[in-house]
């Protein structure tokens, strides 16, 4: 009777978990804050702790190719005091909007606007082509902090203290997670660190982290992955004995477990690339709805698969 | 225990009147617009349908890519100057080769449509995936503006006196501009589409009537792309017609039921949006739909429930 009974309260748990990890904002908080993807989010509620309620647009496991706003999105952007969003294309059109709401009097910051471009990867060409992907490289996802907190004081002066105290402290959590990263990737042997996944998310994880990154479709992850490259890929693999390639949360996994049959590879895991995960705990103990969860989440997967 | 997640409670004050009362701010040149491209969409639909041609709407949304690419590669970005001009080239390109090919071959419409939208988006892969590598140049991406931002853009000021927004001061004009050419070539619009052979003996330049039709549907299609995204626009061109048909054979009611219908759709669909908190555009479309399967129901041509009445009267 117990085991029965406790069927609908697991469920009732679960769905208010899901209806908390939607969190609408908050009536008693001092800055509303609207940002797009849960990444965003997770940055923001970092520095502002519970002076700030922070409304995702684009909740767990959405692509931010493929969002489209809701009704209640339009009134909480409306009524935000600050629109954080990520900037470098990664909301595609939707920046040229967020940009127009800065005639309100929300203040509208794109997180990666103080990035030097020196330290960006540059894909394509064309002005402004650079891959958004930052958050990969834990040092480059760390110099954010600093836009976020100035756009939180000059919405909440009163807030200063608190934000730059807690954004200082979460630099100083990134820098520990960066040599941790470091740390845990040491034990794969060099000629294995090849990472293979669905789009080219990886970027800077590759630069910062020194991995061959390839992905097999290009950085956006809105066409289908190309026949020939699918056909290239399974060589490469086979060519360069690599053990495991790896699905992402946001993006189908067909291609990529049709590459890992046909080259008899295994699928290592699934990595979160362009979002953060639903709110709980992984298999691994991680917790992916977090900035820190998931670097640590992918970092282990990784290790797992290829060491 | 009550399914109570599967669908929130209906609040019909917040769905179908606050929208446009207390929370006007946040919705009303939303469904201005809606209302503009439902309209323009609708009234040009009637003309499509009487023609056969409904499926040309599909074929000029299909065929802007390579007008996208190329727009995108001749001016070197996304600008929406551009990309407008690119995708109603091609949309126009498009129509006049439709035209050619059944006009000039044994080919009929049909399959003129679905060689040409289908070659041209085929071209425009190609060019993108050749010329423009990994950039992102999906039609619904460039194009689709999205309604619901539309209450996010500042409104044109002229002097002291604030207009609207941008979009809406746009889709309002191609309105106009639709109104204006049936008002002024209603006759003509109206012999060549029921009759080209006695529009023609009457001195109609039936296929001019024509062209000017496809090159005012290639404007209406690529402006309500930039609110609804390529594959709605289709649905908000043959709806109210198709609606409209249901009910009257007179090509002024017509008229009157698909404008009656794009503001019904958009009043229910902004309902339907805010009640569920879904996307604005689909909603508008299962509006519209739903009004086309009343009118199915309950019309007066064909109706279900007309013929129902009238097989029972026959028995008895």
């Amino acid at each position: 009777m117990t085991s029965l009974g406790s069927v609908p309260s697991v469920l009732l748990g679960v769905l208010l978990m899901v209806v908390a990890g939607g969190s609408s904002l908050r009536a008693d908080a001092v800055v509303r804050v609207v940002a797009t993807t849960s990444l965003v989010a997770d940055l923001v509620r970092e520095i502002g702790g519970t002076r700030v309620s922070v409304k995702s647009l684009m909740g767990p496991g959405v692509d931010p190719h493929s969002y489209q706003p809701t009704p209640s999105d339009l009134r909480a952007l409306q009524d935000a005091d600050v629109v954080a969003f990520h900037g470098l294309h990664l909301e595609g059109r939707m920046e040229n909007v967020l940009q127009r709401l800065r005639s309100r009097r929300a203040q509208v910051v794109a997180i990666t606007s103080d990035l030097p471009v020196t330290r960006l990867r540059r894909v394509g060409e064309g002005e402004g082509a650079y891959d958004p992907h930052v958050w990969f490289e834990v040092g480059l996802w760390r110099e954010c902090i600093s836009t976020v907190v100035a756009a939180l004081v000059r919405a909440d002066p009163a807030g200063t203290e608190t934000y730059q105290a807690r954004g200082e402290a979460l630099r100083a959590r990134l820098v520990a997670l960066d040599e941790w990263v470091r740390r845990e990737l040491a034990v794969i042997p060099k000629e294995r660190r090849v990472l293979v996944t669905s789009h080219d998310a990886f970027g800077y994880f590759g630069r910062a982290y020194d991995f061959e990154v390839i992905g097999l479709q290009g950085i956006s992850t809105v066409g289908e992955a190309a026949l020939s490259a699918m056909t290239e890929l399974t060589q490469l693999l086979a060519r360069r004995r690599i053990p495991a390639i790896f699905v992402e949360s946001s993006v189908s996994p067909k291609a990529i477990q049709r590459v890992a049959a046909d080259a008899g590879v295994r699928v290592g895991g699934e990595l979160y690339s362009d979002s953060l995960g639903a709110p709980g705990l992984a298999a691994d103990g991680t917790d992916p709805s977090t900035y820190e969860g998931m670097v640590r989440h992918n970092v282990r997967t990784l290790v797992s698969a290829l060491r | 225990m009550t399914p109570e997640w599967v669908l929130p409670a209906f609040d019909a004050h917040a769905a179908l009147v606050a929208p446009w009362t207390e929370h006007r701010d946040t919705f009303g040149w939303v469904g201005v617009m809606g209302f503009c491209v439902a309209a323009a969409c609708g009234l040009l639909g009637n003309y499509l349908l009487l023609r056969r041609m409904a499926l040309m709407g599909d074929a000029v949304s299909h065929s802007v890519l390579p007008g996208l690419v190329i727009a995108f590669l001749v001016s070197g970005g996304r600008g929406t100057g551009p990309m407008f001009a690119g995708a109603l080239v091609a949309g126009l390109v498009a129509t006049l080769i439709i035209d050619l090919l059944q006009s000039r071959t044994p080919l009929k419409q049909d399959a003129a449509i679905g060689i040409v939208f289908s070659t041209l988006f085929a071209i425009g892969v190609v060019l993108a995936v050749a010329f423009a590598g990994q950039i992102d140049l999906d039609p619904d991406c460039v194009l689709n503006g999205e309604l619901l931002f539309v209450a996010l853009e500042p409104s044109v000021a002229v002097g002291s006196l604030t207009l609207a927004p941008p979009a809406v001061i746009r889709m309002a004009s191609v309105l106009a501009l639709v109104i204006a050419v049936i008002v002024v070539g209603y006759r003509a619009l109206l012999v060549s589409s029921f009759d080209p052979g006695i529009a023609r003996s009457a001195g109609v330049h039936v296929r001019g009537v024509r062209l000017g039709l496809m090159l005012l549907l290639s404007l209406v299609v690529v402006s309500a792309f930039e609110a609804v995204g390529a594959v709605l626009v289709v649905a908000m061109l043959i709806l109210p017609g198709a609606t409209a048909t249901l009910i009257t054979e007179r090509l002024p009611r017509m008229h009157g039921i698909a404008v009656v219908h794009a503001g019904a759709s958009v009043w229910l669909g902004v309902g339907l949006a805010v009640w569920l908190d879904c996307s604005l555009a689909p909603a508008i479309v299962v509006a519209g739909a739903a009004l086309f399967v009343a009118a199915w129901l309950m019309g007066p041509r064909g109706g279900l429930l007309i013929q129902l009445w009238e097989r029972n009267r026959v028995q008895s």
